[in-house]
């Protein structure tokens, strides 16, 4: 064989050797173990930790709001609606992006270290989801956002567990002493009528009313949160054993349905009554403890309030919204519809 | 005289060579042969290698997932979740999965579409690491509107993995198409090989990245993210396997389509209540 062949051949060994040493070299062990790939990424990939630890986890320690959660309607199996802890709370796990969730902790999970977040910007997190918008399926509950809570928070009302149980607790047994209020209760009737029974008098009637609302509205007079010269002056002296006293006295007293508003006003007031049943109730008999029952009130005192709610003189997150939308008229038509129902 | 010399030595020196060369050739095959001959001989005897993964044989499962448009309602809470999920970059230009919202006007024949990385759905949510679809429509003249979840495909036939120069992304055997990030090299191939626009590139990495359905997640009996926070069930996940899991419900019970099917890929999502403007 020529010199030159030779060499050429001795060459293109070399090339080859080296080649095949390098490949063997520089191939990991398990590349082609499963295909054209390294086969020990696989179990690499799959050995990452998961962040979201489903509600199981929260379980074990927040049985209470699970229990609560579980039954409600963000827990719909039927229909595969199905709110998770972690979709508001954020995840459990270990992380390192921050997204809307403020406590970013990496190498922690909770409990240990991570601290979950508690949403405190409701309004913004559950429109999310429920903010009315083309393109959302019917069958999503969705709301318009200004009429139907202004800029409250959607957890002053709702309770993001069970968002259709309203967040007050159910109605406790009465705290007071109905006849130790009943002494106290004396000095009410000149203005609120006997045994709070309303009608002509000037005050509102209070037989009847929701214990809770009472307690709240006397302790607001008390501390000055609500004003009203009498009120103020009158509540200032009362203890709040007191208070819980009369509130019971008044709550078990029989009312007076004064059908005292306008009957075709009333009719007309049917359509407007709408807005405040969800927390007033269809017939002004409201579900919630501390929120008060309209029916059979003294129109002229509905009427005052709302206009002083639509003033800003007596404030309250849900009311003031809802009484500046309302135009006069539709103010005076709902007022002679809540006058005019049953007050029990 | 001389001449013909010259030219029968050059033959059979020709001859030699070729001798030589046909025997080297001959040997190393035979070699190569008898080597693989014995390799698999061993693999028979040994049971197939399967990937170090405690309680989960990959021979076992077939994923496949679902979406059903019609339930959709733009939450985009998985779209956050898998950002965290996954370590993906807080921002609004890196994504392993997406929401599109496709809206037509009355009058109008083609659709508005937008995604959660909108410049106005970035103001409606207030930060590039928050996503929000804004309520851009609630004044117009809507005709019809929905919303549409997309991710990685897992095609069966996939071309990302077709086109990956270093062996960096393949298909499991279980049917998802992942990245060793150890092995990819960044050059993007990939990005422009997939006809979904699945797969995005991490700066900060120097890696391709894409959504696997949570394979940490799936070998460990969890549901991938996106599922598991989706509030009604529009995304839907499981084992084609098994005849009861939720996504062999799925398919059984919808008539279902899949993105694209002209582009030979075989997709794996398969999808519920979505037009024909949708690719």
């Amino acid at each position: 064989m020529p010199k030159h062949i030779a060499r050429l051949v001795f060459l293109l060994l070399a090339f080859a050797v080296i080649a095949y040493a390098a490949k063997q070299y520089f191939t990991a062990d398990s590349f082609y173990l499963f295909g054209h790939y390294r086969g020990l990424s696989v179990a690499e990939i799959a050995s990452d930790k998961p962040k979201f630890k489903t509600p199981k986890s929260c379980e074990q320690c927040h049985a209470g709001q699970y229990a609560e959660w579980a039954k409600s309607v963000h827990n719909n199996v039927d229909l595969g609606k199905v709110v998770r802890c972690e979709v508001c709370h954020g995840p459990a796990g270990s992380r390192d992006v921050k997204g809307r969730f403020e406590h970013v902790a990496t190498g922690k999970d909770h409990p240990n270290g991570l601290k979950m977040a508690i949403p405190t910007e409701t309004a913004k997190l559950c429109t999310l989801c429920h903010e009315q918008m083309p393109g959302r399926p019917v069958q999503q509950r969705q709301i318009v956002v200004v009429t139907h809570a202004g800029t409250q928070q959607c957890t002053a009302c709702h309770n993001p567990h069970s968002p259709k149980t309203f967040k007050v607790a159910a109605p406790a047994a009465p705290k007071g002493d109905a006849a130790a209020g009943k002494a106290i209760a004396a000095a009410c009737a000149g203005c609120h009528g006997e045994a709070g029974i309303g009608g002509k008098v000037s005050g509102p009637g209070l037989a009847g009313q929701k214990a809770d609302y009472l307690v709240v509205a006397l302790k607001a007079y008390k501390t000055g949160a609500r004003d009203n010269p009498l009120m103020s002056a009158m509540a200032k002296d009362l203890s709040d054993n007191d208070i819980d006293n009369m509130a019971a006295y008044f709550a078990d007293a029989k009312c007076n349905s004064a059908g005292n508003g306008d009957k075709k006003a009333a009719v007309a007031g049917l359509s407007v009554a709408a807005r405040c049943a969800a927390c007033h109730g269809a017939k002004g008999i409201s579900a919630q403890p501390s929120w008060p029952n309209l029916a059979g009130q003294s129109g002229e005192y509905l009427v005052s309030s709302l206009k002083s709610y639509k003033a800003g003189e007596r404030k309250n997150g849900m009311m003031d919204g809802i009484a500046k939308d309302l135009s006069d008229a539709d103010a005076a038509n709902v007022v002679a519809y809540f006058a005019n129902a049953a007050c029990r | 005289m001389v001449d013909n010399d010259e030219h029968a030595k050059h033959q059979s020196e020709r001859r030699n060579f070729l001798r030589i060369f046909g025997a080297t050739v001959g040997c190393s095959s035979l070699a190569i042969a008898t080597g693989a001959a014995l390799r698999e001989a061993t693999a028979a005897d040994t049971p197939a290698p399967k990937p170090d993964i405690p309680d989960y044989d990959w021979t076992r499962h077939r994923w496949a997932f679902g979406v059903d448009a019609t339930k959709c309602i733009g939450c985009l809470r998985c779209v956050e979740a898998c950002k965290i999920e996954n370590n993906v970059p807080a921002d609004a230009h890196h994504f392993r999965t997406w929401v599109e919202r496709y809206v037509t006007l009355e009058g109008e024949e083609k659709a508005h579409i937008d995604s959660q990385s909108d410049p106005v759905n970035i103001e409606a949510s207030g930060s590039e690491g928050a996503y929000r679809f804004a309520n851009r429509y609630k004044d117009a003249k809507v005709e019809r509107a929905f919303f549409v979840p997309k991710l990685c495909n897992q095609c069966t036939h996939p071309a990302c993995v077709q086109v990956c120069p270093t062996g960096a992304t393949y298909k499991t055997l279980d049917g998802v198409v992942v990245i060793d990030h150890k092995y990819c090299i960044g050059c993007q191939y990939c990005v422009q090989a997939c006809p979904y626009g699945a797969r995005y590139f991490n700066e900060e990495k120097g890696v391709t990245d894409k959504c696997t359905w949570c394979y940490h997640r799936i070998t460990k009996g969890l549901q991938p993210a996106c599922v598991e926070v989706c509030p009604v069930g529009a995304r839907v996940f499981g084992d084609r396997n098994d005849k009861q899991s939720p996504i062999s419900l799925f398919l059984r019970d919808n008539r279902v389509s899949v993105l694209r099917p002209e582009s030979g890929n075989a997709p794996n999502v398969f999808y519920v209540g979505i037009d024909k403007e949708v690719i």
